[in-house]
């Protein structure tokens, strides 16, 4: 029966996030949402690390890059590609159908040129007749992925050879090149001033009748737990197939599990292109979401909370990490206020981080599997270790091999 | 500008022969049964550098590699792509100006000593500990707070060098506590994979580090004062200077050459240094036992060397070394808890080109770096996207570096990830 305690704790999590937005009516709703949507976002990338370094033991640290991949990828693409009614004249554009793909090339960029390109010069003159239509958020995100994907297929090839330390200077060496490319390519990307994205419901949407704005936090509330539990059923069937087996058998032994007939190079790159798209994902849904992306979301701070998160929960099962992330999430919040002590004033907003580097060491030195993952463990396999000295204690029972 | 294409032409060139290089080379020795280990570099280099004309034959006579077929195509590939840059860019500064060239040059080489004797910390952890230390930029940003807050806000008017010799010895004993305290279990066996435990603790440690100085010293940028002002000197006279021209801050050579006071006594300082560790680790006790553990761990404790002892000795030294250049660099850049981030980028390439556990190939890796960041930032046209690169030339390095020779310039067989295993 205990064996049942995480499911059924799960559902009942499951039951409560899922209800938590119609229940709560607290003045701070819209604080609690975005914290929740903010725990969502830092659990995917979690549980996908997770993935990617417990299970699979490639200490990628360019995971934070390639969610900045799928992040740049949609505000480039919502930010260059536009339909139009008419033809600009101006712009380079493509017809279908009745529209024009219009692609904007921006005229240098000052702070007073910031909205000046052909498609604003071209709008400017016809005045509020033409009406012009971003591209759907969802193929923006959906190109995010794919983008991340094949960033992850490339790094993935490239790391093949590559072990341990090897790979984790490598990948945060891909995440600093892209950084810095980022910062400095500033007439496409706008460097440090970051890119502006629509909303993820820019005109808002209507559900059951009840109509949300583009600020309500309902919509992106769910779309992000859609996307946070998406890919923890894609983790955990991947988990219990042979996917799982194989790239668990990478991690404890390459070279044996390649003489036992394991095709390490397939699930090696394999790994790297799965976990690589749920982090591209979360990122393009987060621009979304916030509604601007910046170099500095790829900070090492950000890469940080994320391998934090991950090995405090449990960096060896997915789930534990991304519960891990959103309880993290939660107490970085509640440690915001800042106190004073006899004329000291403790500025929380950088000692909660303190704290929480001191939780990673002493997590890592003394409880190597997390803290959250050992609890399911207890529950979930509890009783098969009590069978097993059960039956070791057995009269009549083969010794048991030291 | 036409002209201005040729570079790229030519660096397209080069990359797409240097690949076909690569991998064609390493089919041709794997089907012969022969050592594969230079195949690659060899191949990408040959293949740069000459093209065709020197693949065909390397590939037809196929040899046997030594330095020979690595050394003369990297130079001349590097020389390759300057004659390319020259010729497209016939107004850039870089082309025309001597002096300009010359003047990065010393000051890459110089602040390419810093670097270099920044990565010998970190080679030096890894070649006893396997351990890749993530908190050695904070190491280096803490060695360099504590002396501009032993100088100016504690003690003002200490003499600088004893605020570094404090600056060492805190550092050395945080080390030293923290490899007691964390990295021991990594030796006793009791943990599966001991190098992604050293690279996650190291990790967290600099996390904590970092936040830790930013709570208690502030995110406001410090800057020391000046440890040491040069005497005037005029050479061969106070009218006709050619020679050398010094004044307080800074001192300018053949009159082309103007080189930084800070900069030019860190470096003056680091090379002091570095000879008295030459001389600790080839002629003290210590310092063969140190050796000896890098070179294997029971044989060394068979012989009676603690290799437990020389762990910790290790990596508080090696914390130090970063901590010294932080404590020489303060009175040249201005101080921030987050400073140490770029340094330690550059000290993972240098480590890495110059071979993981190699001490000469860190400092030789440390003056290669230190020349190409002078002339990305110098010929690059547009300064302010020059600058924005700077963190990315040295990733490029690595990543080359990897891709072709993992072992790096000087280094042994550790990419396999044998080592560590303990």
């Amino acid at each position: 029966m205990r064996r049942h305690v995480p499911n059924i704790l799960g559902l009942i999590l499951l039951v409560i996030l899922t209800a938590f937005p119609f229940v709560y009516t607290g003045n701070d709703y819209p604080y609690v949402m975005h914290m929740l949507i903010t725990a969502f976002f830092y659990a995917i990338l979690a549980s996908s690390w997770s993935m990617l370094a417990g299970y699979a033991g490639q200490f990628s640290f360019g995971h934070i890059g390639f969610m900045g991949v799928g992040a740049y990828t949609a505000a480039l693409f919502s930010h260059y590609i536009w339909l139009s009614p008419q033809p600009t004249g101006l712009c380079t554009e493509y017809q279908i159908g009745g529209h024009w793909l219009v692609f904007v090339n921006a005229i240098g960029v000052t702070s007073t040129t910031l909205a000046q390109d052909c498609l604003h010069t071209a709008m400017a003159k016809w005045g509020e007749s033409v009406q012009v239509t971003p591209m759907p958020v969802w193929l923006g995100i959906l190109l995010g992925t794919l983008m991340g994907g094949l960033f992850g297929f490339l790094v993935g090839v490239l790391v093949l050879r590559l072990r341990a330390a090897y790979l984790a200077l490598f990948t945060l060496g891909f995440a600093e090149i892209l950084k810095a490319t980022i910062s400095a390519e500033i007439e496409f990307t706008r460097g440090q001033a970051g890119m502006e994205m629509p909303a993820l419901f820019d005109h808002g949407i209507t559900l059951f009748g009840h109509h949300f704005t583009r600020n309500d936090k309902l919509p992106p509330y769910f779309v992000m737990f859609g996307l946070l539990l998406v890919c923890l059923l894609i983790l955990a069937w991947l988990a219990h197939s042979k996917f799982g087996l194989y790239v668990r058998a990478l991690r404890e032994d390459q070279d044996a599990a390649a003489a036992l007939g394991v095709n390490t190079t397939r699930y090696k790159v394999l790994v790297f292109v799965i976990t690589t798209m749920m982090a591209a994902a979360a990122g393009a849904t987060q621009g979304y979401y916030v509604g601007i992306v910046t170099p500095n979301s790829l900070f090492l701070l950000q890469m940080s909370l994320v391998v934090a998160m991950a090995v405090i929960g449990g960096v060896e099962n997915f789930v534990a990490a991304a519960i891990g992330a959103v309880l993290i999430e939660f107490a970085l919040e509640m440690l915001r206020n800042s106190f004073t002590i006899g004329g000291f004033v403790i500025d929380m907003t950088v000692w909660r981080l303190v704290f929480f580097g001191l939780l990673l060491m002493l997590t890592l030195r003394f409880a190597r599997n997390g803290l959250i993952a050992p609890i399911i463990a207890y529950f979930a396999r509890g009783h098969v270790a009590r069978e097993t000295v059960a039956k070791r204690a057995a009269p009549g029972s083969p010794e048991v091999v030291e | 500008m036409a002209l201005s294409g040729i570079f790229w032409v030519v660096i397209v060139w080069m990359i797409a022969w240097g690949a076909i290089g690569s991998v064609l080379i390493r089919r041709r020795y794997l089907a012969h049964d022969l050592d594969t280990s230079n195949a690659v570099f060899a191949g990408a280099t040959v293949g740069a550098a000459l093209g065709p004309i020197g693949l065909v034959p390397l590939w037809l006579t196929t040899p046997v590699l030594d330095r020979r077929f690595t050394v003369l195509p990297s130079i001349l590939a590097v020389a390759l792509m300057a004659v390319a840059f020259a010729v497209s860019h016939p107004n850039n500064i870089c082309v025309t100006s001597g002096s300009f060239v010359a003047s990065q040059i010393t000051n890459g080489v110089i602040i390419g000593i810093i670097y270099g004797f920044m990565a010998l910390g970190l080679t030096l952890i890894f070649s006893i500990l396997g351990v890749v230390s993530f908190a050695h930029g904070e190491f280096y940003m803490i060695g360099g707070m504590l002396v501009y807050y032993i100088t100016s806000v504690w003690l003002p008017g200490l003499n600088p060098l004893f605020a570094i010799f404090a600056a060492c010895a805190i550092v050395f004993a945080v080390g030293a506590i923290f490899e007691r305290i964390f990295l021991t279990p990594m030796y006793e066996g009791k943990i599966d994979r001991p190098v992604e435990y050293g690279i996650l603790i190291t990790f967290g440690l600099a996390f904590t580090l970092q936040y830790f100085v930013q709570a208690t010293a502030g995110a406001n940028p410090v800057k020391a004062a000046r440890y040491f002002d040069f005497p005037r000197i005029h050479l061969p006279s106070a009218h006709d200077h050619w020679l050398i021209k010094t004044s307080r801050g800074s001192m300018e050579l053949f009159n082309t050459i103007s080189i930084s006071n800070p900069r030019f006594t860190a470096a003056i300082a680091c090379i002091l240094v570095l000879i008295g560790l030459i001389f600790f680790m080839q002629r003290t006790w210590t310092g063969k036992a140190l050796r000896a553990v890098s070179q294997d761990r029971e044989a060394a404790a068979i012989a009676g060397i603690n290799p437990d002892r020389m762990n910790m000795l290790a990596f508080a030294m090696g914390a130090m070394i970063a901590a010294l250049a932080g404590a020489l660099l303060v009175q040249a850049f201005s101080w921030l808890p987050q400073v140490g981030n770029i340094p330690a980028m550059r000290s993972y390439v240098i480590v890495v080109l110059g071979g993981l556990g190699s001490l000469p190939g860190a400092f030789l890796g440390g003056i290669l770096v230190g020349l190409v960041e002078a002339a990305g930032t110098g010929c690059i046209p547009d300064a302010q996207k020059a600058a924005s690169y700077i963190p990315a030339y040295g990733m490029i390095v690595l990543t080359l570096t990897l891709l072709l020779r993992p072992t790096g310039l000087f280094g042994r067989r550790f990419a396999g990830g044998a080592h560590g295993k303990m």
